[in-house]
């Protein structure tokens, strides 16, 4: 019987093995591109105007960027990288993966404080995150600082102004800046900080805070092409179209700060 | 809603697969640890539980330093033209691996069951081990081989985090948890609700069938 | 037609020991003794399921376990019929299936035969769990039958049916014995079975032989 079953599954194991782009413009062409999470809705957007524009696919593979990471140290086919944390760019290039010189500082974030908009807490605006610290305020959403890139800003940030101590205990931290919003919107927590790309996308949370550019740590979303690339040009391409005004208004639209000259 | 469809189409079908993949392995590898005893057992029974006790992504990152194209199996299957990460192969490869010790928990369980009585006569009946192996001892454990099996298909179905960094999430390789994951990180709540419907009502019509596969048992 | 039996061997260690250094022609050679005695563990030996620590076991010309030698065939090349105690039925196996499980392509008895000796035709598509005690004992002499055997183990073979069954099951050895000219090795704790069907005993006290001589 396992005789006659094992073509079957050889079969069925090598046919696993070819597959293609989902979305097809031009099934021949098309690059692969692996980017972080939290811009994945400019991103899309932007990657149809391209695959309309020049008629070669964009493949997007979205997830977090140490997983995306994970996936090129070990050898993955990808075209080009963006990541939201430059720390997991800078493992890529340490491995030789990408040219030190090639990551482009794309775009920027900001964080935000939020709270439940159905609340019975006092709306408006703070004029500090030191609000923060008043007991009402029993606890607070960050992403998950050990890993989490927007709560590792998070942190940072609450450590530059001294308020890291005082709020620690009443840290909540999430899987994912995103969670760490979901559970600001159903009031689970009293407050969270996240990114202002990500608080603009729900009417859930009310925006309490704004952490000036200036203020607080640099947010940068990099971008490289990998040395590997199956097709570099096209990949260049499209970053070089990522850079573009057009583009720009895209990414702002999301609340994303634009870096590129 | 297409989209919907096509995904929940795709993860069942990449879990049937996956489950004929780790059927052969699994029952081996149960009827091994239930029979025999020999040097480097504790190994294997380790190795078999370790996806069962690592998070999903540990045991995602490992099999890609394995068939990632900078691993050792990896480099050899690029040799070949195969490639795994980022294919459906990627898939079923993490599907398979993850519901393997579900399949050898309960399958080790119906052959520990099987009273070796019986295939101590079929041997004195003339029949070699292997022949005794599939006329006796298989038919005997059948129940704990399909527990086991639906056990796996289960947990095939609802694998992420090893799913995603082996196969990605890529539009021809997203699987439903993977494509909840997106659309929940993308705000898009409603595909993520839909999305979830789908998973809820298949794992209820799974649980149906095994229910109606273990009553059937019963003579 | 007498068969040579040599029974030359030590099983076991410590607390029980079962020791055995006969040689005897005889057509069913009986082993007698009191439960705990050692008599299954003879049976078990024979059909290579237990392994002396060292001796010599032939059956019929056959050496089937030989320490000196290095022979120790594996109970799928012993071709002895092993009727156990409790019969082993396979449970997910109709009768048919049963007794036709090691026949292989070309059986020394054919089927017909022994559907007719042991009175079983009609009940072939019968589920194991709807037979009777005693049809249970009369399918799982078929099966060790159709397999070929040289020899037939025989545990207790009617220890666990009623008196009137066991009168009626009785013939039925006797005629396997005749018809089919199969030696057997029998064991049992009763004297009267032993009386009709054997022509040598071997009485077994705590494992070791007391008593190994022609029956009358």
């Amino acid at each position: 019987m396992l005789r006659r079953l094992s073509p079957v599954l050889l079969g069925l194991v090598l046919a696993c093995s070819s597959d293609g782009p989902g979305n097809v413009a031009s099934p021949n062409a098309f690059i692969r591109v692996s980017a972080a999470i939290s811009v994945s809705e400019p991103l899309q957007v932007l990657a149809r105007g391209f695959e309309q524009e020049t008629g070669t696919s964009v493949e997007l593979n979205l997830a977090g960027s140490s997983t995306l990471a994970a996936q090129l140290l070990a050898g993955a086919h990808v075209d080009l990288f963006l990541s939201a944390d430059t720390r997991q760019m800078d493992r890529v290039v340490a491995d030789g993966l990408i040219p030190s010189s090639a990551p482009i500082n794309l775009l920027s974030n900001r964080l935000v404080v939020v709270v439940p908009s159905a609340g019975f807490l006092p709306s408006g605006r703070f004029e500090s995150p030191a609000v923060l610290t008043d007991p009402l305020f029993r606890r607070i959403a960050i992403g998950d600082p050990a890993g989490v890139p927007a709560g590792v800003y998070a942190r940072a940030y609450l450590k530059s102004i001294s308020l890291w101590g005082a709020l620690s205990e009443r840290m909540v931290p999430t899987r994912s800046v995103r969670a760490a919003l979901a559970i600001v919107e159903v009031g689970e927590v009293d407050a969270g900080i996240v990114y202002r790309t990500d608080a603009r996308t729900t009417d859930g949370v009310q925006i309490v805070f704004d952490v000036a550019a200036e203020d607080g740590p640099a947010i940068v979303y990099s971008a490289a092409v990998l040395s590997g690339a199956r097709d570099p040009d096209t990949a260049e391409h499209f970053l070089s179209f990522l850079q573009r005004p057009a583009s720009g208004a895209v990414f702002d639209e999301a609340g994303f700060v634009l870096l590129s000259p | 809603m297409n989209d919907v469809v096509s995904v929940a189409l795709f993860t069942i079908g990449m879990a049937s697969v996956a489950t004929l993949v780790m059927l052969p392995a699994g029952i081996a590898m149960a009827w091994v640890l239930a029979r025999h005893s020999f040097p480097g057992r504790v190994v294997l029974e380790t190795l078999v539980s370790l996806p069962l006790v690592l998070p999903p992504v540990a045991t995602g990152l490992i099999l890609i330093a394995i068939v990632g194209r900078r691993g050792p199996v990896g480099a050899l299957l690029e040799w070949v033209g195969i490639e795994v990460m980022f294919t459906r192969l990627g898939v079923v490869l993490a599907m398979s691996v993850m519901g393997l010790p579900l399949l050898v928990r309960a399958a080790r369980a119906g052959f520990e069951q099987v009273d070796q009585r019986q295939e101590q006569i079929a041997a004195t009946l003339g029949a070699r081990p292997v022949h005794v192996f599939f006329t006796v001892s298989l038919p005997l454990a059948r129940r704990g081989v399909i527990a086991g099996a639906l056990l796996g298909f289960s947990r095939a179905l609802g694998e992420f985090g090893a799913t995603i960094m082996v196969a990605g999430a890529l539009p021809s390789t997203r699987t439903i948890a993977v494509a909840i994951y997106t659309y929940t990180e993308t705000g898009q709540q409603q595909a993520a609700a839909g999305m979830l419907a789908v998973a809820a009502a298949i794992a209820c019509a799974s649980l149906v069938l095994s229910n109606r596969l273990g009553a059937s048992q019963t003579c | 037609m007498l068969t040579s039996f040599t029974f030359d061997f030590c099983l076991g260690e410590g607390e029980f020991v079962l020791e055995i250094h006969e040689e005897i022609e005889a057509r069913v050679v009986a082993v007698f003794g009191v439960s705990g005695a050692g008599k299954t563990s003879v049976l078990e030996s024979l059909a290579g399921l237990r392994t002396p620590r060292r001796g010599r076991i032939r059956i019929g010309g056959r050496t089937l376990f030989d320490t000196d030698a290095d022979v120790d065939l594996p109970p799928y090349a012993r071709r002895v019929g092993y009727v156990p105690q409790d019969l082993a039925l396979f449970p997910h196996l109709n009768v048919r299936r049963n007794i036709l499980y090691g026949a292989g392509a070309k059986p020394v008895f054919a089927l017909t035969q022994v559907l007719r000796l042991l009175e079983l035709d009609g009940l072939l598509e019968r589920q194991v769990s709807r037979l009777s005690g005693g049809e249970r004992q009369r399918v799982a002499l078929a099966r060790a039958l159709m397999a070929s055997p040289s020899v037939l183990l025989l545990d207790e073979p009617l220890a666990a049916l009623d008196t009137g069954l066991r009168a009626r099951i009785l013939p039925y050895l006797k005629r396997i014995r005749d018809e089919l000219t199969i030696p057997m090795v029998y064991v049992s704790h009763a004297k009267e079975e032993v009386r009709a069907v054997a022509d040598w005993v071997l009485v077994l006290d705590r494992g070791r032989v007391v008593r190994s001589a022609a029956e009358v």
